[in-house]
């Protein structure tokens, strides 16, 4: 999975020989679908699960953050309009998990659309402090909208989902589902970046007003870049209410997105691989913090303020990225006008 | 019309706490020149500093003030420290990534120290009613819209009329400007940053008097409250920051009249989507929203 990606980001990361990317690809690939073979516990395939979902949510985040430079830091509300969707719609109308995930991917984009779209035309933190609250909203509607949503009892007994006539229930299985759709969203976002549109975003991340006088048309590419982002994030939500069996509103809380959004940055935003490398890393520590659970946001949170201090382009992102540079030039300017702006 | 008439009420003395909340908000907005997203957690701080020192000290109203002020104002020396005075001509989202770690530091930590569950404020003010018929004002109530007055009236007076206070609004104004004129432009930011904060954190005090109980996660909400209602003063205007947060507070306490009480926090929300809609610069014309 980490593989698709190497192919991203044109001019970010040393470009390798196309055989090298191409056998690499192919041994990254070979590992993961052997990695239950090789180590077929329940405990590895939990862990593995958390991470694909994480890569997930933490990859559909950076197309929003690391990609158009939009700034968004409550999503684990579109998460959560994806599960809630997916579990009402197999408990409540019994539909196939088939069907139910990709409506959990369209209610979560809505969700995004309806985010988004005031907030184009105005500065980013404006979008940040919205997207915060309407995470922080959806997780209330959630939990007192007791008819629909089963109110602070959350829902229990999402069924698993059904390949034809085998039930997919154990780890091992839902690693396979969860490794394709990663998979998928790593190709698929690296088929987006490279085309017109993710050119487009990247223009607007780097100069918003050259990218308009350009003639790209900047708030109807942001909407887009937001619902794709939110409808990843769906889809990542209602992939793991089954594997979950149960889920409750406070899954979603604010510092769920917070940990989704710490992995994008120790990782690295604008690269294809860095929310990744974030996802390994952040779960590595939560196993390893485990029997300290009540640090662990401490240890995300100084995690975050050492990155920002010292490598604030993430642990991949190159160090001819925009954020590196813009750093170094933050220095020659401290050295001549002596600190004020 | 009696329970809308006292619903008005309570919707007036919330809305001075979040009036209060969102003048400190707008003060850190207007020197900083950033959103930050500590706000919430320094409101909390200065709650639990006050609850500390009514415990400590003994429950007079004014030492829990001058606690909770000071512990809060003392974060926004951390907060400048860790989130601002390396950065002050970075790009402003390696700020805000910094105030978001320093957020979740805090309310982590928070969570340790003062512990998981809702902690019951101390009975600070007798539980006095006066009623007209139905209608009624708790003597909470008076005093809370009374502090919020007090501290507001000096605020007006710092920013207006003190040498520090000019200092202040001239780096909020222009900070390059200022440095020309022979300011400190990084002490008047921090100075800037810790009065906004210790403005929070008198806040976060009068929220845990006023509904008699304090958490360690009451920052998020508190926090929005605060950005919802400097929106409407187009952030860095401080009297329309005021208006906002008190008009916030009516249009909460209207709004749960019509629906349930768990719902209050969604109509923050909306009022804030309504308002970027329609009017994203607020009241003032200051400095425009739009990019």
């Amino acid at each position: 999975m980490i593989d698709p990606s190497t192919s991203s980001a044109p001019g970010r990361m040393a470009p390798l020989p196309k055989w090298l990317k191409l056998s690499l690809c192919a041994l990254g690939f070979a590992f993961l679908l052997a990695l239950p073979r090789l180590c077929p516990q329940s405990y590895t395939m939990g862990v593995m699960c958390r991470i694909f979902m994480y890569a997930l949510l933490a990859g559909s985040l950076n197309v929003i953050n690391g990609y158009s430079g939009q700034f968004n830091i409550g999503h684990a509300g579109f998460y959560c309009v994806g599960a809630y969707c997916e579990a009402i719609l197999a408990t409540k109308l019994g539909l196939s998990f088939w069907i139910a995930l990709p409506l959990a991917g369209v209610a979560a984009m809505l969700v995004g659309c309806i985010v988004a779209v005031p907030t184009l035309r105005l500065r980013g933190t404006y979008l940040a402090i919205v997207t915060l609250g309407a995470s922080e909203i959806i997780r209330l509607i959630a939990l007192n909208w007791d008819d629909f949503t089963g109110g602070p009892n959350g829902i229990k007994g999402i069924p698993a989902p059904l390949l034809g006539s085998f039930k997919i229930s154990k780890a091992v299985d839902y690693y396979y589902i969860f490794l394709a759709l990663a998979i998928l969203f790593f190709f698929l976002t690296a088929r987006v970046i490279n085309s017109r549109v993710g050119r487009a975003w990247m223009s607007i991340r780097e100069d918003e007003a050259a990218a308009r006088s350009l003639g790209v048309e900047a708030s109807r590419y942001k909407a887009a870049n937001f619902m794709y982002g939110a409808f990843w994030a769906g889809i990542a939500g209602g992939a793991f209410a089954p594997y979950f069996k149960y889920i409750s509103s406070d899954m979603f809380s604010l510092d769920e997105g917070f940990n989704i959004l710490s992995m994008v940055i120790i990782g690295g935003q604008g690269t294809l691989i860095g929310p990744v490398v974030g996802a390994v890393i952040v779960n590595f520590l939560t196993e390893v913090l485990r029997p300290v659970s009540q640090y662990r946001s401490v240890a995300y949170a100084i995690l975050i303020i050492v990155m920002m201090w010292v490598r604030p382009q993430g642990l991949v992102g190159a160090s001819n990225s925009v954020l590196a540079e813009r750093r170094l030039g933050r220095h020659r300017g401290k050295a001549t006008h002596g600190g004020a702006k | 019309m009696d329970y809308y008439l006292s619903q008005l009420i309570n919707g007036i003395c919330q809305g001075s706490i979040y009036a209060l909340m969102a003048i400190g908000f707008s003060v850190v907005f207007g020197v900083v020149g950033l959103v930050t997203f500590t706000h919430g957690e320094v409101i909390m701080i200065g709650a639990f500093a006050a609850f500390y020192a009514f415990e400590l000290v003994g429950t007079n109203l004014l030492i829990g003030i001058v606690a909770s002020f000071a512990a809060s104002a003392m974060i926004g020396v951390f907060v400048y420290k860790v989130c601002y005075e390396r950065f002050l001509d970075a790009p402003e989202y390696i700020s805000l990534i910094c105030t978001i770690g320093v957020s979740m530091l805090l309310k982590s930590l928070a969570q340790i120290i003062f512990g998981p569950n809702n902690k019951p404020m101390l009975d600070v003010v007798p539980n006095h009613f006066f009623g007209w018929g139905v209608v009624g004002i708790t003597l909470i109530q008076i005093i809370v819209i009374a502090t919020v007055a007090m501290v507001s009236a000096l605020l007006y007076f710092f920013l207006n009329r003190t040498r520090w206070g000019i200092m202040l609004r001239a780096v909020s104004q222009d900070r390059k400007a200022a440095a020309l004129m022979g300011i400190n432009v990084k002490r008047m930011i921090l100075t800037g940053n810790c009065i906004g904060c210790g403005l929070g954190g008198v806040a976060g005090m009068l929220l845990a008097v006023y509904y008699q109980t304090l958490v360690a996660t009451m920052g998020g909400s508190a926090g929005m409250k605060a950005f919802a209602a400097a929106v409407l003063g187009g952030l860095s205007d401080v009297p329309c920051a005021a208006l906002g947060g008190l008009l916030l507070g009516i249009i909460e306490n209207l709004g749960i009249t019509f629906s349930s009480a768990s719902f209050r926090d969604i109509f923050a929300f909306v009022f804030l989507l309504i308002v970027l809609l329609i009017k994203p610069e607020g009241f003032a014309h200051k400095k425009g929203a739009r990019a």
